[in-house]
C-alpha cells in the first residue's frame, strides 16, 4: 500500500518524520517495503486487512498507535431523491454467486472537466494519472477508502440497464486503456442487452467511459465474490488497483460509504444533481458482536493491561463498546474489520497497539515434555554420519523431475511436473558436476524420499566400488550377514534373511532405511572378551561365469561357528582349464576344532554346487 | 641341534633373508625348526624339560623379536621424506542444509523440543484446513499450491507437520521440524518450487507471547552471536493470532540501511505467533486451557547466508561441490 505523507496528513496531525512514521507503521503491521521516495511510503500489506487497502484505514491504526485524533473524511449524509422512472437505470442480476451488493446513484447535469490541483497532485503522488474530475474522484475514493467505484456515461448506454451476468464465450471488451480483452463464461460482466461494457470488479470498458461531453452518469460500487475476482483476473492476466482490492474480503457496507464519499466530492467538483438509483443487497450483513475478556488479554500477552487503556484502544479503532463489566467488554466489530473472527484477533489489536517490543521476554520454564522424536529420524542421521565418516559427501537434490508416477496437475514447467521415482536420477547430475571439478573419485549420497504410490524413505549412494561402501555401512550399523542376490543383468538385490532391503549395481546402491532400521544393532561390536579365532583357507573351483554370491552365502551361513568369510581372490591360469576359475576364501571360526565343520561344508558344497575343492 | 648353533644359523639366515615370512615359517611356523624342538620336549625327561624349556621359550621370543625388528627396519627405511607435507585422505561432508538443521536441532533439543516429521504429499485438511485456512481464503494466495491427481497436494509449508503433531499428541508439546516444501513458482536465484522450512511449536498451560519472543531471541543469539538485535512487529499469518513478524538488525550496516537489507536497516528473519484458537480447537486441544506458539523460518536463506551461496538453485540442483 502506497501512502503519500501529505495525503496521510489529511486525516492525522502527525509531526514525525516520514521515516519515524514508517517505523510506527511497521510495528503495527504495515512493513516499510522500499526506501522512502518523494515522501511516499510503500508499505507491505498482507491479505487480511481489507481496510488497509485505503489510506484512511492505515491512518486509523496509526492514530491509535500514536494516540492522535483521527479526522474522518466528509460524506454526503442526506437521503438522495429517488430517480424518476424515465432516468432510472435498471439493475438486474441474472447470474448469482458473484455480486453481494451493488449500490448505484445517478448524477444528472454534471460538468466534466480537469480536476483541481490538489486532487491531481494526490493521485500523482500515489501513482494514478489524472483523467477528469469524475474519474479522478472514483480513483481518489478508492485509494482513500479501499472500495472501488465506477462511473459510466448513461447517454452512451445502448439501453438504460445494467445486467450482471456471466460472460459469453467469444465476447470482447475494449478497456479504458484501449486493450481488447476476450471474455468467456468464467468471468462476470456488466452489460446492456447483449453488449458487455464492464468486466465486473476488474476493469471498465471504453464504450461507456466518462469524458468531456458527459452530462449524466451512473456511479456504482459493488461488493464481489473475491475468489471469483481472483480467478478471472488471473485467467485474463489483468492486475490493477481494482483487482488488488476486490479480491480481498471487503465488507458490503463499504460500497454505500464509498458512494456517499464520492457523491460529496462530485457535487463539490462537478456539480449536478444526485439521485438514488438502486441498492442490490439480497443478504444483509448484520454487525458482529464479540466479548473480550481481560483474562484472555493476559493469557496471550502475559501481562495485565489497564482496562481503561484497552477500551481507549478499542474505541480509537472504532470498535463500539456495548457492555463493560469488571472482567470483560462486549463490542461491536466495525464493519470494515472483516479480518476479526475470534476474540484473539481483538487481543492482537490490543497487543500490537501496546507494542510487542515493550513486552518482557521469558524462557520456557516448565518441565520438558516426553521425547517423541521418531526412531527413523535418528537412524537416518546415523547413516549420514557413517557415510560422511567413510568419505562420502551428502547432497540434497530437488525431487521435482519431468516424469514420474506421481504427476503434478498445475506445474509451471514441464521439467518439474512430477516427483522422482529414484534418487539416482537427481543425484547423478551432481556426480557429473564433481567430474567437471576433477573429483570423480568422490562418493556421494542423499537421504530422502522417492515417490511411488506413496513416499518411501531411502538412502542412495553413488561410489567407486559400491560393494565396499555397502559392506562398510552395514558393518558400521552392526549388520553382519546379508546377501546380494542377482536380480537382473548388472543388478542385485540386497537381502537380509529373506527380506529385500535395497538393491545395488555397478554405480551405487539404494537402501530402504525403514526396512534397514530393524536390523541395525551395534552393541555386539564392542567386546571385552578375547575369542580365539581360527582361520583357514578354502580353494574352490567353479564355472568361470558362475556368480559366487550364492556359494559365499552358503558358506557364511553354514554353521554358527563360522563367524566370517572373506573372498581373497579369483585365479585363472595354467593349472585350471579355461571354463573354470579358482576362488580362494578365508573362513573364520570362533572355535579351534574346525575339522568336522570343514569336512561337512565341503561335502555340502560338492553336493549342492558340484564344486571341486582344491587342497 | 645345540641351541647356540641354532641361534647362529638363525642369525645368518636373518641377515641374508629377503622373505621374512618364509624365515618365520622356517623357524617358528607349525613345522618350524624351533617349534619342532619345543614339541620334542614332550618325549624328554622332567629334568631335561626343566632345563631346556625356559631356554627354548626364551629363544622363541628372541627369534620373533629379531624378525620383527628387521621388519621395522625395512619399513622405516623406505625412503619417506618427512619434510614433504602429504595429501589428505578425503573426508565426507554433510550438505550445508543438513548442517544448519543439525545446529538448530541442537538448540531446540536443549530446550526440550523433540524433532517431528510429516509427509510431503499432504491433504488439504492438514496443509490448510486445520491451520485456519478455509477453501478460497485469500491467504491461500500467499502460497501457490502444487496439486496432484486425486485432490492431494505437495505441502506448501511444514506447518502441516504442526497440524499433525497437534492432532496426534496432547499437551505439553514441544517440537521442532524441518523439511522439504513446494510451491508453484518459477525458479529464480531466490525462489524455487522446492525449498526448506524450519519450524517450532510449543503448547502448554501458561504460554504467552513473552515465551515466544524469549525463545526466538535465544535462538538468534545461538545462531548469530550475542550481539543480535531483534524487532517484533505485527504480521498476519492465518494459522496464528496474534501474529508476529521478526526482523534482525542488519549486521552489514548496523541498521542504517544498505543493499543487503533492501535499505530497511532490518532483515526479515521469520514469522511466528500464538497458535490460532481455531487451529487448536480443530486439532482437538482445548484453547481455553492451553495456549501455544509457532514459528517458521525459510531455512535456505540462512544456509545461503552462512555458506556464501548466492543462488538457491546451486544449493540443490548441482553447481556446488565440496572439495
Amino acid at each position: 500500500m502506497k501512502i503519500p505523507i501529505e495525503w496521510l496528513k489529511e486525516y492525522i496531525d502527525i509531526k514525525k518524520s516520514p521515516l519515524e512514521i514508517a517505523e510506527s507503521f511497521t510495528t503495527i503491521g504495515l512493513l516499510l517495503d522500499k526506501p522512502i521516495e518523494k515522501n511516499v511510503l510503500d508499505l507491505e500489506h498482507r491479505m487480511d486487512r481489507a481496510d488497509w487497502l485505503g489510506i484512511i484505514g492505515c491512518a486509523r491504526d496509526l492514530a491509535t498507535f500514536e494516540n492522535l485524533k483521527l479526522k474522518n473524511p466528509k460524506y454526503y449524509d442526506e437521503t438522495a431523491t429517488i430517480v424518476s422512472k424515465k432516468n432510472k437505470i435498471d439493475v438486474r442480476v441474472k447470474d448469482g454467486g458473484f455480486v453481494n451488493r451493488f449500490y448505484t446513484q445517478v448524477f444528472r447535469g454534471v460538468t466534466v472537466k480537469d480536476s483541481p490541483k490538489w486532487l491531481r497532485d494526490r493521485l500523482k503522488a500515489y501513482g494514478i494519472p489524472s483523467i477528469n474530475n469524475v474519474v479522478d474522484i472514483t480513483n481518489y475514493v478508492m485509494v482513500e477508502m479501499g472500495q472501488t467505484l465506477h462511473a459510466q456515461d448513461t447517454d452512451k448506454m445502448e439501453k438504460p440497464e445494467i445486467v450482471i451476468r456471466k460472460g459469453k464465450n467469444g465476447e470482447k471488451i475494449t478497456t479504458l486503456l484501449g486493450e481488447v480483452v476476450e471474455i468467456d463464461d468464467s468471468c462476470f460482466v456488466l452489460a446492456q442487452g447483449n453488449k458487455p461494457t464492464v468486466i465486473g470488479g476488474i476493469v471498465g470498458g471504453r464504450a461507456t467511459a466518462v469524458d468531456g461531453n458527459t452530462k449524466n452518469i451512473i456511479l456504482d460500487s459493488g461488493n464481489y465474490n473475491q475468489s471469483q475476482i481472483r480467478k478471472s483476473s488471473r485467467k485474463m492476466k489483468i492486475q490493477n488497483e481494482s483487482v488488488l482490492r476486490n479480491d480481498k474480503f471487503l465488507h458490503p457496507n463499504a460500497t454505500e460509504f464509498a458512494v456517499r464519499r464520492a457523491t460529496k466530492l462530485i457535487l463539490e467538483l462537478a456539480g449536478g444533481k444526485v439521485l438514488f438509483n438502486d441498492d442490490y443487497y439480497p443478504v444483509k450483513h448484520k454487525p458482529q458482536k464479540m466479548v473480550l475478556r481481560m483474562g484472555r488479554v493476559k493469557k496471550i500477552g502475559g501481562l495485565e493491561i489497564d482496562k481503561k487503556k484497552i477500551i481507549n484502544t478499542l474505541e480509537k479503532l472504532e470498535y463500539k463498546v456495548l457492555h463493560d463489566t469488571a472482567d470483560r467488554v462486549t463490542v461491536e466489530i466495525p464493519y470494515f474489520r472483516t479480518d476479526v473472527s475470534v476474540e484473539d484477533d481483538i487481543v492482537a489489536d490490543i497487543l500490537r497497539m501496546y507494542n510487542y517490543n515493550k513486552f518482557p521476554r521469558k524462557i520456557l520454564n516448565t518441565a520438558p515434555p516426553t521425547e517423541i522424536t521418531p526412531d527413523i529420524y535418528n537412524f537416518e542421521d546415523e547413516i549420514r554420519d557413517t557415510l560422511v565418516r567413510i568419505g562420502l559427501h551428502e547432497h540434497i537434490t530437488d525431487p521435482l523431475v519431468p516424469d514420474g508416477q506421481i504427476k503434478l496437475i498445475n506445474a509451471l514447467s514441464k521439467e518439474k511436473s512430477a516427483l522422482r521415482t529414484t534418487i539416482r536420477e537427481t543425484l547423478l547430475p551432481i556426480a557429473n558436476t564433481y567430474k567437471k571439478h576433477g573429483l570423480e573419485k568422490i562418493g556421494l549420497f542423499e537421504i530422502g524420499k522417492i515417490y511411488l504410490t506413496k513416499e518411501i524413505r531411502v538412502v542412495e549412494v553413488l561410489s567407486k566400488d559400491p560393494r565396499i561402501t555397502l559392506a562398510t555401512l552395514l558393518h558400521d550399523l552392526g549388520i553382519q550377514k546379508y546377501q546380494l542376490n542377482k536380480k537382473m543383468e548388472h543388478c542385485v538385490s540386497i537381502n537380509i534373511n529373506t527380506k529385500t532391503i535395497g538393491h545395488l549395481d555397478i554405480k551405487g546402491f539404494t537402501l530402504f532405511t525403514k526396512k534397514l532400521m530393524g536390523y541395525s544393532e551395534t552393541t555386539h561390536r564392542i567386546t571385552t572378551k578375547i575369542t580365539n579365532r581360527t582361520t583357514e583357507d578354502l580353494s574352490l573351483i567353479i564355472n568361470r561365469n558362475e556368480p559366487f554370491g550364492p556359494i559365499y552365502n552358503k558358506i557364511l551361513n553354514y554353521d554358527k561357528h563360522i563367524v566370517d568369510a572373506k573372498v581373497m581372490g579369483e585365479y585363472t591360469g595354467s593349472e585350471i582349464d579355461k571354463d573354470h576359475k579358482s576362488v580362494l576364501i578365508k573362513i573364520s571360526y570362533d572355535i579351534s576344532h574346525t575339522k568336522e565343520i570343514r569336512k561337512a561344508l565341503i561335502k555340502n558344497l560338492k553336493k549342492n554346487f558340484g564344486l571341486i575343492h582344491r587342497e | 641341534m645345540p641351541l647356540k648353533q641354532l641361534l647362529k644359523t638363525f642369525e645368518k639366515d636373518l641377515e641374508v633373508s629377503t622373505d621374512l615370512d618364509a624365515l618365520y615359517l622356517k623357524y617358528l611356523g607349525r613345522q618350524g625348526i624351533l617349534t619342532k624342538e619345543l614339541k620334542s620336549l614332550k618325549e624328554k625327561s622332567i629334568e631335561e624339560k626343566r632345563k631346556l624349556s625356559p631356554k627354548l621359550n626364551k629363544l622363541k621370543k628372541e627369534f620373533d623379536q629379531k624378525i620383527k625388528n628387521k621388519q621395522n627396519l625395512i619399513n622405516n627405511t623406505s625412503n619417506i621424506d618427512l619434510t614433504i607435507p602429504a595429501s589428505p585422505i578425503n573426508t565426507g561432508m554433510l550438505h550445508p542444509t543438513t548442517q544448519v538443521i543439525r545446529e538448530m536441532n541442537k538448540f531446540f533439543r536443549y530446550y526440550g523440543f523433540s524433532i517431528a516429521e510429516g509427509p510431503e504429499i499432504e491433504t488439504y485438511e492438514y496443509n490448510f484446513g486445520k491451520l485456519n485456512l478455509p477453501k478460497d481464503h485469500p491467504a491461500t494466495d500467499l502460497q501457490d499450491t502444487l496439486y496432484i491427481k486425486g485432490g492431494k497436494l505437495l505441502r506448501t509449508h511444514t506447518s502441516s507437520v504442526e497440524a499433525r503433531v497437534l492432532t496426534n499428541y496432547m499437551p505439553p508439546i514441544r517440537v521442532a521440524f524441518s523439511g522439504k516444501c513446494y510451491r508453484n513458482e518459477t525458479s529464480t536465484s531466490t525462489n524455487t518450487p522446492f525449498f526448506h522450512h524450519y519450524q517450532g511449536v510449543a503448547v502448554d498451560k501458561g504460554i504467552t507471547i513473552q515465551h515466544l519472543m524469549g525463545i526466538l531471541e535465544e535462538f538468534h543469539k545461538f545462531l548469530f552471536g550475542n550481539d543480535v538485535e531483534l524487532r517484533f512487529r505485527y504480521k498476519y499469518y492465518p494459522e496464528v493470532s496474534p501474529g508476529l513478524g521478526v526482523d534482525m538488525k542488519c549486521t552489514f550496516c548496523t541498521g542504517k540501511g544498505c543493499s543487503v537489507c533492501k535499505h530497511r536497516g532490518w532483515i526479515e528473519v521469520l514469522g511466528s505467533g500464538m497458535i490460532h484458537y481455531n487451529t487448536l480447537k480443530m486439532c482437538g486441544i482445548d484453547p481455553e486451557e492451553y495456549t501455544g506458539f509457532a514459528f517458521g523460518v525459510g531455512l535456505d536463506r540462512i544456509v545461503m547466508q552462512r555458506f556464501g551461496i548466492n543462488d538457491i538453485r546451486k544449493l540443490y540442483n548441482g553447481g556446488m561441490v565440496y572439495k
